[in-house]
């Protein structure tokens, strides 16, 4: 026989092997635990509150916040224009367009960041991008942008930056309703006061 | 693992050296396939010889199977390998445009710089004409632009147009080349060129 004939009955065999094995099976998880592993090692599924917050105020059209709780919770509060995907129905192929897109940043989160981060680790698996986790949950959310706690008078200049950030983004937001209903209302004579002392921090800082 | 440069395995740098020497090795097998002759070119288009057209082929059907067994070993992740955008009147207007020249002038691209190395004079009037053209199209780019753009079909792969696997395709694609090089023979008797 022909070597050209042999070469070609060998390539025709390779493309049979090739044919028979299904393409997909054999990789069902976009990443490898170890590259999922260095992932969550170097936390970059996490964004700030304030960066959120930051986001909403300047209405930002690339952030889209996805709630990922239940719908009774979503519908008793939600952030601006969050989305509701609870958990369970995370890969419903509905929300498959919502998740899996390259252009949006999607933020999940939950009251703490367990559930948001579960609905990362999925679509990440997945191999989808552009999907983040908002650091803590909206319990920080509301400790560090809704409620904000005012610095001690030794804290350094960025605390208070972070502090006045906060307060005006809170009030952007419509926070302060929010927290009167949560809160006694003898917080809010106190913050006037409050914003009395970032100034004398910045003499104490000038010297 | 793979694609090497993607994955940042090997630098960016690295990957031009890599890319270099392999230029040098198609360059020289090019050559040693007698590809540096415009008449062994031209001759597919009228049937004397079709060797043009088996070597590309064969180089084809080797990468995709090893492309493929390569995916398969979970050596390449091939949703990382760049796949040409495809805009259908571009490719429609520039296959016609390079096919004429490829039948006037006796040259591909490639083959042209092929010839011009070892000396052949046609090979270097085409590469200056390849320039000549390179720089018109860039210039005038302006007009061009809308038909250059139209019909955006993303970067599609002819399995999923056909809705098959990507093996199937290949497993066709080998028996259909298969076919063709028979044909290709058997055209080769049917026109005879005197040997040059």
């Amino acid at each position: 026989m022909k070597p050209r004939v042999i070469l070609a009955i060998a390539t025709v065999c390779l493309g049979l092997i090739i044919a028979a094995v299904p393409s997909d099976t054999t990789k069902p998880f976009k990443l490898t635990a170890s590259q999922l592993l260095e992932e969550v090692n170097t936390r970059t599924q996490f964004i700030a509150p304030e960066t959120v917050a930051d986001m909403i105020v300047k209405k930002d059209p690339s952030l889209r916040l996805i709630d990922v709780r239940g719908k009774d919770e979503y519908d008793k509060y939600h952030l601006t224009d969050a989305l509701n995907i609870p958990l369970t129905d995370l890969l419903s192929e509905e929300y498959t367009d919502v998740l899996d897109q390259e252009i949006k940043m999607n933020v999940f989160y939950s009251n703490g960041s367990l559930q948001a981060n579960e609905a990362w680790l999925i679509t990440r698996q997945m191999g989808y991008q552009n999907n983040y986790v908002l650091e803590g949950g909206l319990n920080y959310w509301f400790d560090a942008i809704m409620n904000p706690q005012k610095p001690s008078s030794t804290s350094p200049d960025e605390e208070f930056a972070k502090y006045d950030f906060a307060r005006s983004a809170s009030q952007a937001l419509g926070g302060g309703s929010i927290i009167t209903t949560v809160s006694n209302s003898g917080k809010l004579p106190i913050k006037p006061v409050i914003t009395g002392k970032p100034k004398k921090k910045k003499v104490a800082g000038g010297c | 693992m793979g694609p090497l440069a993607v994955n940042e395995i090997i630098s960016e740098n690295t990957n031009f050296l890599l890319a270099f020497i392999i230029g040098i090795g198609f360059g020289f097998v090019l050559e040693q396939s007698g590809f540096s002759s415009s008449r062994k070119l031209a001759g597919v288009f009228y049937g004397y010889d079709t060797v043009v057209m088996k070597v590309f082929f064969t180089g084809a059907i080797t990468a995709m199977i090893g492309l493929l067994f390569f995916s398969l070993f979970d050596w390449v992740d091939l949703s990382l390998v760049y796949v040409n955008p495809n805009y259908l009147y571009s490719a429609i207007v520039g296959g016609v445009v390079m096919g004429a020249g490829f039948i006037m002038g006796g040259f591909c691209p490639g083959t042209s710089f092929c010839g011009a190395a070892i000396g052949k004079i046609d090979a270097m009037v085409f590469v200056a004409g390849l320039f000549i053209g390179v720089f018109g199209f860039s210039i005038s780019f302006d007009w061009w632009k809308e038909l250059y753009y139209a019909a955006f079909k993303g970067s599609p792969k002819m399995s999923e147009a056909l809705g098959i696997t990507d093996g199937l395709f290949a497993l066709l694609l080998i028996v259909v080349a298969s076919w063709m090089f028979w044909a290709a023979e058997w055209a080769e008797k049917k026109f005879p060129q005197q040997e040059y």
